[in-house]
């Protein structure tokens, strides 16, 4: 089984640095990229669109996606992954990863097709090893 | 009228006897041939004429017996001066011989010899000359007599000044001269003849006589003449100042005195013979030019006078003429236009004579077919005998003229009514053979006469027959006692309190009233069998209590009104009272006198009884309708004028109801002003829709205050078509506060749970973040098995932990905020302020340039919480310097200023600018940034909107990316 490549969208760097930390005790996962927000990220597919013409190998996997940042939140990037989506030359898997607890926010990413799961924090071993071995 | 008709007949048939006079006059005048006729007809001309001409030969007559008088004067006259101017020369002669001897002495040497001898002798031989003289070269040497003469002897005449220019003249004429008259040296007037002497033609000298000037005029035989009639004047021109010296007595001017005269040359002299009578002439002509004038004059008038006789007869006769021929153009005039017929008819045969065109026109035959006719022909057999009879008498002469009316056929066989007037046409004395016959169309007044009757007749059934009591009544005899009694024209409270005062008065006037007729309604009125026992009189019928009402109409009479209405009561004969309305009425015609008086009495009585009922149950609809609490109301469905509001209006708004209906559009001109239009708009639209309904809307009470009313209303419609609204309005003022209370609080409740959940939310996430982190921290120490691993964790725990403290320290603030913990308010000077905040941010202004515009009066004072104050105008100008534009120079500018009613503080930058499409909802949301910048936290605009909310006001947002932002900060 190929290890799968991740991208982790979220504005704390304390959590970022935990992040990092539990996917690579996982060992689930062969690159993790981190962005500050939705913009970064957003930017960094277009870029992939842009200049690789076989983006399989640069696009990520599974995107663990916070909902509140500045400058793009997790909803916009969603909307704007939406309207580049069928540029890509494999499915990108979303998990919202949220440390609100508000049935609104829950709901909502129901609504997203691409949206695969809501995980709320703290985020275990266990639950990336899940999400990695579910896809 | 008629009698006018007949007198003009009678000038008509008069007319020819006069007519032929008058030719007569006419004819006479035609005799005369066309010159002297004209002279006839200007009598003033020719007798000036004739008195002209007669003057004219009495002006010559005279002139030429003056002529003859003159000339025999004249003749008498020239022959006396003829006479005196010889003797005069026979005088001169005589002295000039004197002269020419006294020379002859002169000798060849030049010297007289004898001369005393020669002098003496020719003194003797000529009594008229007193002396001689020689004069040798102008020097007085040789006098004759000397004696007496002593004073002239050697005088040289030739130099003495008025003496000289005469002495000159005979020299130079070589003539005999006589110089004076003058005074002589010897004394007296004389006269000096000088010969001038000449020897070898050498000027020797003079041989000069000298006369006295008496002597010279009694030689002349000037004192002879008849002094009665005339007198002398002799003249000298005085040789120097050429002036005419008198020198007789008598000097008076007799230029306008008749006088001729003759001229002696040798002395220069004038004789003049003067008239002593200078009117003389005059007088001798005066009287008999007179007495011919005047009898010229006399003729004149005389002529005039007889020839004004003829022309005053001719202008009478022009003048008759004139009148009569006036008299006929009229009576032909009225004979013919006549607005009666007249003809002239055979008083035996009944044949018309003549006859006019109205009498045709009337009878509708032509002129010929009526002279062909008699008036027996066209007369009513019904009338005719009547006329016949008349007529006999008239002819006897039994009856002067007679009248009568009758009706006569037409032409087309109809009946006209015609009031016919028959005389004479001659005297009295003579046998009447025709006479006159005036007829008038009286169709017209049979006609009115007929409606007259059918009319009374009428009126007699109206009145019988009218379901309304009816009088005719006399007051004529109350007016006169009224008169009498100066009452009448007097003011309306003098009479009601005279009456009042003399109840006497009233009763008489009641006795006075003439009861002239009733009607059967009457009757019934007053429970009576018979019109009798009404006609009676007033005074059974007027009780006690009616007397105040009769009184009334005695105040109606006296102020000349012609009609009074009141209700007023009888008592019938039963002893019952009705109530009735009488209205009394004067006859038209019957003004003056109150002659007629109609009076109706109708009975009310059942009328008042239901009015009673019906004013009863309204007073208790409205005290029903006053007792309701709230305002009962009627108003026009269209215009909503209101015809009806109850008393509680005034109690509830303040105005009453006089006020509330006196203008049109009361109700609407006092709806709240926010509530007007749709109010309006929607009872219009209701109303339309016929439908009833109910609304709730604000008034403004009279004291100012807002009024809510509910309005319920009903639509009264007719025919589908709504008329008139009707309904109540109830005051809901305190229900409405209670609704507004409640609506506040629950308001109030509704944003404080908003923002607790907010809070809530807030705790949680920003909380859990934290907690999650500890927690995955917590979880990688366990699982760690380096120490190196280990201590990093626990570095990263430390950091959390901070983060944790700094995020309950804002969560803290918050709260403090929220619960408005230490919140004090003073009264602040925002300008202070403002430059205390930009000294603390002076730094970042000055490392940016940013450059801070304020606009604002000075001193603006604020009641606010001074931290909170610092901390709100710190957050906001140092975001702006924060989110400021990389590629321009940050400007800043600060405003104060009123929007609606509320104070504001506005701050704006040319920053970078806020989407607000996307961030409307998070911008004032914590720990929301907007922007990469490292040092954003979201929480400074957090919480400068919940202190600006502590402090009750608001802050509102506007922003366009890269153009700017501007925040408004309304402050209470």
């Amino acid at each position: 089984m190929t290890k799968k490549t991740i991208w982790v969208i979220d504005d704390d760097p304390i959590y970022q640095i935990i992040i990092n930390k539990i996917i690579q005790r996982s060992e689930m996962f062969s690159t993790i990229t981190t962005f500050k927000n939705g913009k970064e990220a957003i930017d960094a597919l277009h870029d992939t669109i842009l200049y690789k013409l076989d983006n399989t190998e640069v696009l990520p996997d599974i995107i663990l996606l916070d909902i509140n940042m500045p400058i793009m939140d997790g909803w916009e990037f969603m909307e704007k992954m939406g309207l580049i989506k069928s540029k890509f030359s494999k499915q990108i898997i979303v998990y919202i990863v949220s440390s609100s607890i508000a049935a609104e926010d829950k709901n909502k990413s129901k609504t997203y097709s691409d949206i695969l799961g809501y995980l709320s924090k703290p985020v275990t071993i266990s639950d990336l090893v899940l999400i990695a071995s579910d896809n | 009228m008629l009698w006018c008709y007949i007198i003009f007949i009678y000038i008509y048939f008069l007319k020819i006897e006069l007519s032929q006079s008058f030719q007569l006059v006419q004819m006479s005048n035609k005799k005369y041939p066309e010159f002297i006729s004209w002279f006839l007809n200007k009598p003033k001309t020719t007798g000036f004429i004739t008195f002209l001409f007669l003057s004219y030969v009495v002006g010559f007559l005279v002139y030429q017996q003056y002529q003859l008088i003159k000339e025999d004067e004249q003749r008498e006259m020239n022959s006396i001066l003829q006479i005196v101017n010889q003797n005069l020369e026979q005088s001169l002669k005589n002295c000039y011989t004197t002269t020419l001897t006294l020379a002859l002495t002169i000798n060849d040497k030049g010297v007289p010899e004898n001369f005393d001898y020669v002098g003496k002798k020719l003194i003797e031989s000529n009594n008229n000359i007193s002396a001689v003289q020689l004069v040798p070269n102008g020097v007085i040497k040789y006098i004759y007599p000397l004696k007496n003469n002593e004073a002239a002897i050697n005088l040289n005449i030739l130099a003495a000044p008025h003496l000289k220019g005469e002495a000159l003249k005979s020299v130079a004429s070589q003539k005999m001269y006589f110089a004076g008259p003058l005074k002589l040296k010897q004394g007296g007037m004389g006269i000096v003849g000088r010969f001038p002497v000449f020897q070898n033609n050498k000027f020797w000298g003079f041989s000069a006589v000298i006369i006295k000037f008496n002597t010279l005029l009694k030689s002349s035989g000037i004192n002879t003449v008849d002094d009665s009639k005339y007198y002398f004047q002799f003249s000298k021109k005085n040789p120097v100042t050429k002036k005419e010296i008198f020198y007789l007595p008598n000097k008076s001017d007799f230029s306008k005195k008749y006088h001729i005269s003759t001229t002696i040359p040798d002395g220069d002299w004038k004789l003049y013979l003067i008239s002593k009578h200078p009117n003389y002439f005059y007088a001798q002509i005066l009287i008999p030019g007179i007495i011919g004038l005047i009898l010229a004059a006399l003729f004149g008038i005389l002529i005039y006078t007889l020839l004004k006789i003829p022309e005053e007869l001719q202008s009478l006769v022009n003048i008759q003429a004139t009148k009569l021929f006036n008299s006929e153009i009229k009576f032909e005039a009225i004979f013919d236009q006549a607005a009666v017929g007249i003809a002239h008819i055979d008083s035996f045969t009944g044949n018309f004579i003549e006859i006019n065109n109205q009498y045709c026109k009337l009878l509708g035959y032509s002129q010929q077919e009526m002279k062909e006719r008699s008036f027996q022909s066209i007369t009513h057999p019904g009338d005719l005998k009547e006329d016949l009879m008349n007529l006999e008498k008239l002819r006897d002469g039994k009856i002067a003229a007679y009248s009568m009316e009758k009706r006569c056929y037409t032409k087309s066989g109809a009946i006209v009514w015609i009031n016919l007037t028959v005389s004479p046409l001659f005297k009295k004395g003579k046998k009447v053979t025709t006479h006159i016959s005036i007829v008038e169309d009286i169709s017209l007044k049979k006609e009115a006469q007929k409606l007259i009757k059918k009319s009374e007749t009428r009126f007699k059934s109206l009145f019988e027959d009218s379901p309304i009591p009816l009088w005719e009544e006399d007051f004529s005899k109350v007016k006169n006692y009224l008169q009498k009694l100066n009452l009448v024209n007097e003011t309306p409270e003098t009479v009601s309190l005279y009456l009042k005062m003399h109840p006497d008065v009233v009763h008489e006037c009641i006795a006075l009233v003439k009861i002239i007729d009733v009607n059967t309604m009457c009757l019934h009125l007053h429970k009576v069998r018979t019109k009798e026992e009404l006609i009676s009189g007033l005074s059974q019928i007027i009780d006690k209590d009616s007397i105040a009402d009769f009184t009334k109409q005695l105040i109606a009479i006296t102020q000349g009104k012609k009609q009074l209405i009141i209700d007023t009561k009888i008592k019938n004969k039963e002893g019952e009272y009705r109530n009735v309305n009488l209205r009394w009425n004067v006859i038209r015609g019957y003004e003056k006198t109150l002659d007629r008086i109609i009076v109706s009495t109708e009975d009310i009585t059942d009328r008042k009884l239901s009015e009673n009922i019906i004013l009863k149950s309204q007073q208790r609809i409205e005290s029903l309708i006053n007792t309701i609490d709230g305002i009962v109301w009627e108003c026009d469905a269209k215009t909503f004028s209101f015809n009806f509001i109850s008393q509680k209006a005034e109690k509830i708004l303040g105005y009453n109801a006089e006020e509330w209906l006196a203008s049109k559009t009361f109700w609407a001109d006092h709806i709240h002003p926010e509530d007007r239009k749709w109010t309006l708009d929607y009872c219009t639209l209701k109303t339309k829709e016929n439908l009833n309904y109910d609304f709730e809307y604000r008034m403004v009470a009279k004291n100012g205050a807002v009024v809510w009313l509910r309005a319920i209303v009903n639509v009264i419609s007719e025919n589908g078509q709504a008329f008139s609204l009707r309904g109540i309005m109830i005051d809901i003022t305190t229900t409405k506060e209670a609704e507004k209370d409640l609506n506040d609080s629950f308001n109030l409740v509704t944003e404080q749970n908003k923002r607790l959940l907010n809070f809530s939310y807030i705790v949680s996430h920003n909380l859990r973040s934290h907690t999650s982190n500890i927690a995955s921290i917590m979880a990688i120490i366990e699982s760690s098995e380096s120490e190196e691993e280990k201590d990093e964790m626990i570095q990263l725990l430390k950091s959390v932990s901070n983060s944790l403290n700094e995020t309950m320290i804002h969560l803290n603030e918050v709260i403090n905020i929220r619960t408005n913990i230490g919140l004090v308010s003073e009264s602040l000077n925002l300008q202070q302020y403002l430059e205390t905040v930009q000294r603390v941010l002076s730094e970042q202004i000055n490392s940016k340039d940013v450059s801070i515009s304020t606009i604002m009066p000075d001193n603006v004072m604020v009641n606010y919480n001074p931290a909170y104050l610092e901390s709100i105008l710190y957050n906001i100008i140092s975001n702006s310097i924060r989110y400021s534009h990389p590629e321009r120079k940050p400007i800043i500018k600060i405003k104060w200023l009123m929007e609606n009613d509320m104070n504001v503080l506005q701050i704006s930058d040319n920053g970078i600018g806020i989407d607000l499409v996307k961030n409307a909802d998070k911008i004032f949301g914590m720990y929301k940034t907007f922007s990469n910048n490292s040092d954003s936290k979201g929480i400074g605009l957090f919480i400068t909107k919940n202190q600006i909310d502590a402090m009750g006001g608001n802050i509102t947002v506007e922003s366009e990316p890269n153009l700017g932002t501007t925040f408004k900060i309304y402050i209470q």
